[in-house]
This record gives structure tokens, sequence and C-alpha cells, in this order.
């Protein structure tokens, strides 16, 4: 038998509007829907309703009653984002999800109660099913409630019941409906006076009730709420395909000028963003900043992350470098950040070689590396053709597995290196001729860069890229000064100037 | 920049504790530590909680102990000179200094560091301060760039940085060339060193650091001075024909370890790429 779960969020505006302002969740807050004196409460929050505060008051009202009452204006954007996130939530225990919007997702959770047995049965498994659902949405911010039974109606009346998790077992929802009142079938109820006329108040009254006499008089409506009221419910569980990427943003009360302010804010929405990719086993590959610019505009910018991470002080960092680069010019009024998923990089160990780099932390160290040094400063070397030597060329370092079993390290050849200097150093040169041999005997430069010339040995010439439109004639010496140190100097052709761009180390 | 430079140099002579000078005393040695418990120990020990008791040490239980510590599994560099001073190779979870002032072969011993752990399969990182690294000499030298990770600070402070955080992903080898004299950007406190080789020893990786004049202080296992005791050039075989290079000789003096005796020396020669 089918069985489906349904995520519910009470005050769904309010809850989402807490999940990205956690301090206000102590506070006496209310959201209003409406702007002047048409803004009315939609929610608000316990320490708001124990004063008095209602869902439909005025603003003014509420502010009568509770004058430090903290008012929001209701964010549609935060709202998105927490249903998306409750969305994710469901979807890391099935992969059959139904978005229902404002705060209500559907899960057909059939068959899984088998993950959750106790071994000695001590536990109902849907009903340890359902606690871990609700403490994995409490993870995300979202205070949620978790109704399951084999109908979608019966399971979100289950859910919308304030004691939660509530369980209907199989064939049993008519008797679970039967006791409570009609306004749980549907709030806003259009037959509801008349059905109250008629001395009706509880859906199992209504049940026992003849169809056709309900049809007759109600029409198709009545004939629905009849079919509800019996536990039956023929719509299907419609599953959403995966959304392509994630996002968190919100709405701001004002302006902002500052970045340090803002990142606070970035700061938090990013944590959602990573929470959220790890729910479903992802990482984020690259991160795409949209921000709403007062009086208006949108400025956006993309960033590309070395390796999929979900660290989220690396995505911060890159954020500020990247701002702080390029700043949007203007006061923000609102944000979306919108991270691109990737999986991240995994690896089988080995018993026996040398141990593996974790592809997860290597991902994060990069990218922190990169926010701190530069894009071009972290990476695989990499050969390049030519004759020049301080060509060279940067990539994205993916190091192969280690071999399954120790080696022995190659022998060293013992060879002399070359410590290049980029860009190579300006230097005077002083040149002798002697029986048509020319040698150097001094250069003139900065710091160790000075001094007569013990020895000298060249020229070597190096002719390139001669056919192109930047063609490079050198001659290229090496020589040992009097005071120590072996250098590699060239003179460039068309300019005839010196530079050393290297020395023997 | 000269004169920490000049007053490094004399650090260095202080620094040589060859037989042939006396040692300086400032302290009358130590009293001769008793094999037992002394009365004084158990007096002690019975005074405390069992617990605290037990991780209580006298200082003949500490050396008895430090005699039994299993060497560090080490990773050769095959620059026999150098593996012979320091006992077959870098030590894994120690930090090595090699320090010296001009052309003194530190670049070379880098590189075949590098391509000796790169060519048994382990994942190397340089941090590269002086951006000095070439990318086809180093493919000559043998190492196995896709298993290296270049990083190029532009400050020691970066230098540093970079290093303790590339040595806590877990690569078994982490090589900080602090380039040329003068070291761009400002010295790295002590203590940054310190917490840099205790990141190493925590994660077993060998790390060595090639300097121009010591900077490591007391957070190194041990410190290598390399000076160039004779360049070597080929005469002209033809009359007209230049003189080439043809290598290097160095002279590598252990200055400090904390478990050999130092002043050992050994040469290293060098050749020119064929």
């Amino acid at each position: 038998m089918t069985r489906i779960a349904c995520f519910h969020v009470p005050m769904f505006p309010l809850a989402a509007r807490l999940r990205s302002e956690p301090d206000l969740l102590q506070e006496a807050v209310a959201i209003v829907e409406g702007n002047g004196s048409n803004a009315h409460v939609v929610a608000a929050t316990r320490r708001a309703r124990v004063k008095g505060v209602r869902a439909g008051l005025s603003l003014a009202q509420a502010r009568a009653i509770l004058p430090k009452l903290i008012a929001r204006v209701r964010d549609a954007e935060c709202e998105r984002t927490a249903q998306e996130a409750l969305y994710d939530v469901a979807e890391s225990f099935s992969p059959r999800v139904e978005d229902a919007g404002e705060g209500v997702v559907y899960v057909d959770v059939t068959g899984m109660d088998r993950h959750y047995r106790a071994a000695d049965g001590s536990v109902d498994p849907e009903l340890a099913l359902a606690r871990a659902a609700i403490r994995a949405a409490e993870a995300i911010g979202l205070p949620a409630r978790l109704g399951i039974a084999a109908s979608k109606l019966a399971a979100r009346v289950a859910a919308e019941l304030p004691k939660s998790p509530n369980i209907v077992e199989p064939g049993k929802e008519p008797e679970f409906l039967a006791p409570l009142p009609l306004t749980r079938l549907s709030p806003h109820l259009e037959a509801a006076g008349t059905l109250r006329r008629w001395g009706i108040a509880s859906i199992g009254e209504l049940a026992t009730l003849p169809e056709s006499e309900i049809a007759s008089r109600l029409g198709e409506v009545g004939r629905d709420l009849h079919c509800a009221a019996r536990g039956i419910d023929p719509r299907p569980l419609i599953p959403r395909p995966l959304p392509p990427d994630f996002r968190e943003g919100m709405e701001l009360e004002w302006p902002l000028v500052a970045l340090e302010p803002f990142l606070f804010i970035a700061n938090s929405a990013l944590d959602r963003l990573a929470k959220r990719m790890e729910i479903q086993g992802f990482a984020c590959k690259r991160l795409e900043l949209t921000l709403d610019l007062e009086p208006d505009g949108y400025y956006t910018r993309a960033i590309d992350l070395p390796a999929p991470t979900r660290d989220v002080k690396t995505m911060l960092t890159l954020l500020r470098l990247d701002l702080e680069k390029t700043p949007p010019g203007a006061p923000v009024a609102g944000f979306t950040i919108v991270a691109h998923p990737d999986r991240p990089r995994r690896a089988q160990l080995s018993l026996f070689g040398p141990a593996a780099l974790s592809p997860e932390k290597l991902a994060t160290t990069i990218a922190r590396l990169v926010s701190l040094l530069g894009d071009d400063r972290v990476g695989m070397a990499m050969a390049v053709d030519g004759h020049l030597p301080e060509r060279y060329a940067i990539g994205d370092y993916a190091p192969p597995p280690p071999p399954d079993a120790r080696r022995n390290p190659q022998k060293s050849r013992g060879l002399l290196a070359a410590r290049v200097f980029r860009p190579p150093i300006p230097v005077e040169v002083m040149t002798r001729e002697h029986d048509g041999e020319i040698a150097i005997t001094a250069i003139e430069g900065e710091g160790d860069l000075a001094g007569s010339v013990r020895v000298s040995s060249g020229p070597w010439k190096v002719e390139s890229s001669w056919w192109s439109d930047a063609p490079a004639a050198r001659e290229y010496w090496d020589v040992e000064l009097d005071r120590g140190g072996v250098y590699r100097l060239y003179q460039s052709e068309p300019a005839a100037s010196w530079f050393v761009d290297a020395r023997y180390d | 920049m000269a004169t920490p430079a000049l007053r490094l140099d004399w650090q260095f002579e202080l620094l040589d504790l060859r037989p042939r000078r006396p040692a300086p005393t400032l302290v009358p040695p130590p009293p001769p530590v008793e094999p037992g418990e002394s009365p004084a120990l158990r007096a002690l020990r019975s005074a405390l909680e069992p617990s605290i008791a037990a991780r209580v040490r006298s200082a003949a239980e500490l050396l008895r102990n430090a005699s039994h510590v299993v060497a560090p599994p080490l990773l050769p560099t095959t620059l026999e000179p150098l593996d012979g001073l320091l006992g077959g190779g870098l030590p894994r979870g120690r930090l090595v200094e090699l320090a010296a002032r001009r052309a003194a072969g530190r670049f070379s011993i880098v590189l075949a560091a590098l391509a000796s752990a790169t060519s048994m399969g382990e994942a190397a990182a340089l941090v590269d301060l002086g951006d000095h690294f070439d990318p086809q000499l180093a493919e000559a030298n043998g190492i196995d760039l896709r298993r290296l990770l270049w990083i190029r600070p532009h400050t020691v402070k970066e230098a540093v940085m970079s290093a303790e955080m590339i040595t806590a992903t877990g690569f078994q080898l982490v090589v900080v060339d602090a380039g040329v004299h003068p070291l761009r950007g400002r010295r790295a406190p002590d203590a940054a060193w310190v917490r840099l080789a205790r990141t190493a020893e925590a994660h077993e990786t060998a790390m060595l650091v090639s300097s121009p004049y010591p900077l490591t202080g007391t957070a190194s296992e041990a410190v290598i001075k390399g000076t160039v005791a004779r360049t070597r050039w080929k005469t002209a075989a033809a009359a007209g024909s230049p003189r080439i290079l043809a290598g290097l000789d160095l002279t590598l003096t252990l200055e400090k370890h904390r478990h050999r005796r130092p002043g050992a020396r050994a040469t290293l020669k060098l050749e020119v790429l064929p």
C-alpha cells in the first residue's frame, strides 16, 4: 500500500523569515502583508501571540497591543528558498517528492520503514522515519510537522495537527478523520455555513450521510467533500524533477552600502546553501550572485570555483574578493545566490600504496588558496613547447591516483637547476673584445647582481617566433661573478638591453 | 636589509659546534640522573591522584622513553651526500631547513626531493615564494608534474599560511622555497614556523624549507648549510669555442640535528643538463 508523508511548516511566511534572520527567533516579530493602512499581520512569533497579536490584525492594531513589535514585510524570496530547502530535505528521504507550496511537501515513503526498523522492534519504524525527517528539517532551520498516511489528504491533515508526528495506520483513515472538525478538511470551506446549519460539526458526521444526498444538495463540491471525509483521495503524488541549481536570497529591509554587512547576510545564505547541497550529496562548482540595486537595476557576478566545494568560508572569501575587485556601484536592496551543483570528487583509497589525498579536502584547500593568492597562483605546472626558458603554463591540479603498491624512488640525476627570475632583471654589462672574442667583464645591477666577472661563457643564440608579430632573438651568456654566483644573462637583439633571467642554484 | 644578514652570518658562527672549539659553559652540569624512581618522585606520586600521578615523569624516565622512540620514516632525496647527513632522507613529520646564501645548490636539492617523492607516486607541493620554478627543467629532473602542486605566494606570511593549509590536506612532501635574498615581505614570527612544524608532525608530512638564511629557529629538526666549493667549467675542445658550464661542487654541513651530532660535512656534485 502506498504511504505518503507530508511535511508541513506552520506559519510558513514567519518560519521562512526566521530561517533567514535567526537572530529574531526570541523576539516579538510579526510578518505583515500589504502597504500603509492596508498592512495586516499574517503570522507572529509566540512572544507576540502571548501578548495578543493575531493573524488578521492590522499593523496599527498590533502595534497598539505591543509597541515594541518588530514588523517584517512578507518576503517572497525568503519563502521561495525556504520551500526549496524543505523540498531538499524531503528529497534526501525519497526521490519521489511533490512540491505543494506554502511550506507543504509530499514524499512517497512506501517501503522506507524497513530502513528504520529497530533490531528489538521497540520503536515503530514509521515513527522513527518521521522523527528523523523532522530532525532533518530542523537542521536547516524549518520547524516542520509531519504526518504519514495512505493518501495525500490524510497525510496533510495528520501533519497539520499540533502534536507531531502523526502516523495513520493503513486503512484507518476514516476513523482518524472522524473526530476532527470539518475545517481540517479545508480551512476556507464555502459550504461550511450550510453544513453548520445542518448540525454537522465533525468530519465523521459528514461521512455517515449518504453521498448521493450530499451531492444533490451541494453539487460536485459536496461529492468531493464527502469522499474526503471518508478518507478517499484519488489525487496521485506528482513528483517534481530535480532542480538544476540551488538558490538562496532575500530582500533587505533597507539598502546596504557597505560590504561587511552584506557579507554577514551572505554568509548565512551560503551556509544554508551548503547544508542543502550536503543533503543531496552535491558540492558547488559555480556561484552566481545577483544583486538588486537601489533605486533600480541588477548586478550579476559569476564565480567559477577551482574545484567543487561546500566550504562556506572559501565561498565567502571568493565572493568578498570579487565584490572588492568590482563593486556594484549602488546600494544593494536584495540578493540571490545561485549555486550550480557538481558531484564532489571521489577516490578509492589504497591499502598498500601511498595515502591518497581526500578529493573534497583538496578541492576546498585549493579554493582557499586561490582566494588567498589569486587565480593563476595555484595549480599544476605544465611544460610548454618552445625555446624561451621563461615559458610556463598552469592548469587545474587533479593528481592521478597513487600506485597500488609503494614504489622505490627514481635515482636522482644530480642535475644543476636554474632558478628563473620572473620577470628578468635588467642589468648593465661591461664587455671586452680580445682577439675577436667578446668576453663579459662586469655586470651592474641591484643587490647581488653586481661585480666583476670571473668567467663568462657565450654567446648562445636563441631565435624564436620569427614568423609571428612578437619575434624573439637573444644571445645567452653564463657568467660567474668574483663574489660568487653563476648567472644566466641574455641580450635581446632589437633593443640591445641586457637581462639576468636565471641563477644556477 | 644588510644589517640582519650580517648578524645572522655571525649567528652561523655561533652555531658551529665542531669539537675543536670549546663549548661555552653557562651553568654547571646537572647531577647524574638516578636510574630508578627517586624518593622525591615516589612521595610526589603518592600524594597525587592516581590519574594525575600516572602522567608525572622524572627526567630519567623521560630519557629512557626517548631512547625507545622509533625513528620517523624517511623520504629519500636520492642525493646520497644529503641523505647521508640526514640519516637516510627527509624525516616524515619533521621540518628540515636548508640554508645557503648564494647559489649553493638549494634549488637543485629542492627539485631532487620533489622528483623523488613524485616518482614514488606521492603528492608533493612546492610553495615557490620567489616564483623561480621552471616546469621544463623540472620535467627534465624527473618530477612528475601531475603530482606536484605549484603555489606562488607573494610574501613570506602567505607562504607559511599556504604551506600549513597544504600540509593539513595530507600532502606527503611540502617544500617551501623562500627564494633569494632579500625575501619578499616581512619575516614570519618563530611561532608560525613552530605551528607549521607541528602541523607537519600531525600529518606525517616531510617538510623542507629552503631559504637564503635560517628562518625556522627552534622549529626545525635539522638545519643544513650549503656553500659552493667550486664551479666547474668545461674547457673548449676547439680553439675559438667558448667554455661551457659543467657543474657545481657543493659542501653541505649539518649545522643542527636533534638526534645526530652536528658538524658533519659532505660534498655534493651537481651536473649541468647535457
